[in-house]
C-alpha cells in the first residue's frame, strides 16, 4: 500500500515535472516565436546565401554538392567511354603522364580522391608492379652467383617490403560501382580498396597516405580550399599532393578551337552516346571557372604545401599540379 | 580544452614509448601499426630539432594545418606550449621542443621562432631538407647505387615519406652532384686548414709538385667507399643535362687545388697549368676504378708517375726554349756571315 502510494506519487511528481516543463518550453516558445525560429532561419538562409557557381549558373552551396552528385550518377555508367571520346584518348596519355612524375616507389600508398571508376589507381598498381619486376631483375643480374648468406636474406626481407596499397575514394556510389566492375573484370583486387568519402572531410586518420592524386575532380568539389586542407592532413610528411585538373590554355588559336569543341562538339557527344546534354554542358562549363595555372597553384601554397609546381599538358588543356607536405 | 587533453594523452602515449612499451591511442595512433609511425614522427621530431638549431628562425605551415597534421608528434611539450599560446603555436615548436632531454636549451628559442615568418626562410629551409635528404641517401648507394630507391631509401630514414623523392626532378643526378659538391667543400677546407698551418708557421711549405700529389689523392680517396657504384655515377655525370654542372663542380675543384697551391699567375699559365691538373685527375680517377691493388698503391704511383712527367716537362720545356734560341741565334748569324761574304750587304 505505502509501496504503491509512493509509486502514484513519484509518477505524479514526475508528470507534474513534465507539465512544466512542456509549458516553460511553451510560454518560452510562445515569448521567444519572434527570435528563436528566426535565428535558425537566419542561419540556414546564410548557409543558403552562400552561393557558387555550377556550371555557369549560380547556385546555392548545398544545391552544387546535390547537384554534381546526380551529375556523376547519371554519367556513371558511360563515364570511361564517355573520356575517351570527348578526348579522343588523350586521357590516357594525361593520367600515364600523371604516373609517369608520380614515379612511384614501391611499398607505396596511395589515396585517389574522386577516383571514381579507378583509372588512376589501376595504373598506380601496374607501374609498382613493374618497378618491383624491374628491381628484381636488376637484383638478380648483379647477384650472378649469390652465395648462401645472400639467398637466406632474401628470403628474409622479401617479407618485411611493406606492400603497397591503392584507396580509391569517391562521393559518389555509382562511380565506385563501375570501378569495382571494372577492377573485377581486369582482375586485379589486391591492395585496392574503395571507400565512400567527401573530400572536404575525409574518413581516414593524419599521416596515412604516401601520395594524394585528385584527377578531374577538383573543380566538382564546392570548397575546394577545405579539400586541398584535407589533403594535407592525411598525407604523411614529405608526401606528395597532385592534381590532374583541366586548366586556361595559353594560346589564343588553340583556345578558340578548344572552345569551340568543347562548346559544341562535347554537349552534342554526350547527348548522343549518354544521353545526356544537360550533365556535359556542366562539364565544359565548370572547366571555365575553375581557377588558372597560377591561381590554383597560390590555392595549394597557401594550403600549406611546399616545392608546388605544374606542368601544362596538351598546351594548357590539363595541367598537373604537385606539392610536398614538408 | 580539448588541445590540453591531446597534450596529456600524447605525453602519457610517448612516456610509455619511451619506456618501451606500446600502447597509443586511437586519437594519437595515426596508422594501423602503432610503433613505426610514432618513431618515425619521433625521427622526425629529432631531425626538425636538428634543423631548428642550425638555422635559427622557422616559417612553416599555417596553424590550422598543422595543429592538425602535427597530433602526432605532439608530446607534453605540446601541453606546456598550449598552456601558453593556444592553438597558435606552430609545428615547428612542437617539433623543436619534442625531445626534453635534448632540448633544453632550445626551449628559450622557441619563442622566438614564433616571430619569424618569412616566405624566403622558406625557400632555403626546402633546400637545407633537399640537402638532407641526399646526405642521407649516401649511406644507401652501396646497396641500391645511384638512383631514385637511394634517395626514397634516405627520406625514409628522416622519417619523410618516399614520395619526396618527386622533389629532385633530376633524380640520380641531384644526388651525384650533390655528392660531389660535398667532396669539394671537404677538400676545400682541408686546404685551408693546411694553408692556415703554414700561414701560423705551424708547418713546412710542399713543394708545388707534392701539394698536387696529395691534394688529388685526398680527393680520390674520398671516393674509396663508393668505388663500386662509381662507375655508374660517372655515367650519370656524363649525361647532356648533367654536363654543365659536372664541368663546372671539375674546373672549381682544380681551381681551388692550384690557388692553395700558389698559383697566381694571370697569363696563359692560369689556363695550361688548370687544364693539366684536369687531365692528371680524370686519368687517374679512371685507373682507380679498376684498381685492385691494396690501399689503391697503383692508383697513387700511376699518380706520381703523371706528375713527375708534368714537371719533367715543364723543365724540359724551358730547356727547348733556350736551346731553340740559341739555335735561332747562330742560324742569324750563320746568314748575316754569308750575306757579307757574299758582298749583298754592301749598300751601294
Amino acid at each position: 500500500m505505502a509501496a504503491s502510494m509512493r509509486l502514484l506519487v513519484r509518477r505524479a511528481v514526475r508528470l507534474s515535472h513534465r507539465n512544466i516543463t512542456l509549458t516553460a518550453a511553451g510560454a518560452a516558445a510562445r515569448s521567444g516565436c519572434c527570435r528563436g525560429p528566426s535565428v535558425c532561419r537566419c542561419f540556414s538562409d546564410e548557409a543558403e546565401d552562400r552561393s557558387t557557381h555550377f556550371g555557369f549558373e549560380t547556385v546555392s552551396e548545398t544545391e552544387k554538392a546535390k547537384r554534381v552528385y546526380k551529375v556523376f550518377e547519371n554519367v556513371a555508367q558511360k563515364y570511361d567511354i564517355m573520356n575517351d571520346a570527348m578526348s579522343l584518348g588523350i586521357h590516357r596519355v594525361w593520367k600515364d603522364a600523371l604516373l609517369h612524375v608520380m614515379h612511384p616507389q614501391p611499398g607505396a600508398q596511395l589515396l585517389d580522391v574522386a577516383g571514381g571508376t579507378g583509372d588512376i589507381a589501376f595504373r598506380f598498381l601496374e607501374y609498382i608492379r613493374l618497378q618491383e619486376e624491374r628491381q628484381k631483375r636488376r637484383a638478380a643480374r648483379s647477384s650472378q652467383t649469390p652465395s648462401w648468406q645472400d639467398i637466406s636474406n632474401n628470403y628474409s626481407t622479401e617479407d618485411e617490403s611493406r606492400e603497397s596499397r591503392a584507396v580509391v575514394c569517391d562521393i559518389n556510389k555509382e562511380m565506385l560501382k563501375v570501378g569495382k566492375q571494372k577492377a573485377d573484370s581486369l582482375g586485379v583486387s589486391a591492395g585496392l580498396s574503395w571507400v565512400v568519402g567527401d573530400a572536404e572531410e575525409l574518413p581516414f586518420d593524419d599521416d596515412q597516405f604516401d601520395i594524394y592524386t585528385i584527377a578531374f575532380g577538383i573543380r566538382n568539389v564546392t570548397h575546394i580550399d577545405q579539400a586541398l586542407q584535407e589533403a594535407l592532413r592525411v598525407l604523411k610528411p614529405g608526401g606528395r599532393f597532385m592534381c590532374l585538373e583541366f586548366s586556361k590554355v595559353n594560346n589564343p588559336i588553340l583556345s578558340s578551337i578548344y572552345d569551340a569543341y568543347s562548346f559544341q562538339m562535347i554537349p552534342v557527344i554526350g547527348e548522343v552516346i549518354a544521353g545526356d546534354w544537360k550533365s556535359y554542358q556542366y562539364l565544359v562549363e565548370s572547366i571555365r571557372k575553375f581557377p588558372n595555372q597560377e591561381e590554383f597553384k597560390g590555392m595549394i601554397e597557401d594550403a600549406g604545401f611546399y616545392c608546388v609546381k605544374y606542368y601544362n599538358l596538351t598546351g594548357g588543356v590539363v595541367a598537373l599540379h604537385s606539392g610536398f607536405k614538408l | 580544452m580539448a588541445a590540453l587533453l591531446r597534450g596529456l594523452r600524447a605525453g602519457r602515449t610517448l612516456r610509455g614509448l619511451s619506456s618501451g612499451k606500446t600502447g597509443p591511442t586511437s586519437r594519437v595512433v595515426a596508422a594501423p601499426s602503432a610503433v613505426n609511425p610514432q618513431c618515425s614522427n619521433l625521427n622526425r621530431g629529432f631531425h626538425r630539432a636538428a634543423l631548428r638549431l642550425q638555422d635559427e628562425s622557422k616559417s612553416d605551415k599555417p596553424p590550422s594545418s598543422s595543429s592538425s597534421s602535427s597530433s602526432s608528434s605532439t608530446t607534453y611539450h605540446e601541453h606546456y606550449q598550449a598552456t601558453e599560446h593556444d592553438t597558435a603555436a606552430e609545428a615547428s615548436q612542437h617539433d623543436s621542443a619534442s625531445d626534453p632531454a635534448a632540448e633544453q636549451p632550445e626551449r628559450p628559442n622557441t619563442s622566438y621562432q614564433d616571430q619569424s615568418g618569412e616566405h624566403g626562410e622558406e625557400y632555403e629551409t626546402e633546400e637545407q631538407l633537399q640537402s638532407r635528404i641526399l646526405t642521407a641517401a649516401l649511406e644507401f648507394v652501396p646497396l641500391h647505387g645511384w638512383s631514385m630507391e637511394a634517395i626514397a631509401a634516405g627520406a625514409e630514414t628522416l622519417g619523410l615519406s618516399s614520395a619526396s623523392t618527386g622533389m629532385f626532378y633530376n633524380g640520380a643526378g641531384d644526388l651525384v652532384l650533390h655528392f660531389i659538391a660535398h667532396c669539394n667543400s671537404q677538400l676545400t677546407e682541408i686546404l685551408a686548414e693546411q694553408h692556415k698551418q703554414v700561414q701560423l708557421g705551424q708547418a713546412e711549405p710542399k713543394k708545388t709538385a707534392d701539394f698536387l700529389r696529395e691534394a688529388v689523392e685526398t680527393r680520390l680517396r674520398m671516393y674509396i667507399p663508393y668505388i663500386e657504384t662509381w662507375p655508374q655515377a660517372m655515367s650519370i655525370l656524363l649525361l647532356p643535362h648533367n654536363i654543365p654542372d659536372s664541368l663546372k663542380h671539375l674546373s672549381s675543384m682544380v681551381d681551388d687545388i692550384w690557388y692553395y697551391a700558389g698559383d697566381r699567375s694571370t697569363d696563359m699559365n692560369w689556363y695550361t697549368k688548370r687544364a693539366v691538373l684536369t687531365g692528371i685527375y680524370n686519368t687517374t680517377e679512371l685507373v682507380m676504378l679498376q684498381d685492385s691493388s691494396p690501399d689503391f698503391q697503383d692508383t697513387w704511383s700511376f699518380l706520381d708517375n703523371r706528375i713527375q712527367d708534368v714537371v719533367n716537362m715543364a723543365s724540359s720545356a724551358k730547356q727547348v726554349q733556350s736551346t731553340g734560341e740559341a739555335v735561332v741565334q747562330g742560324l742569324m748569324g750563320a746568314a748575316v756571315t754569308l750575306k757579307n761574304l757574299t758582298g749583298l750587304n754592301q749598300r751601294r
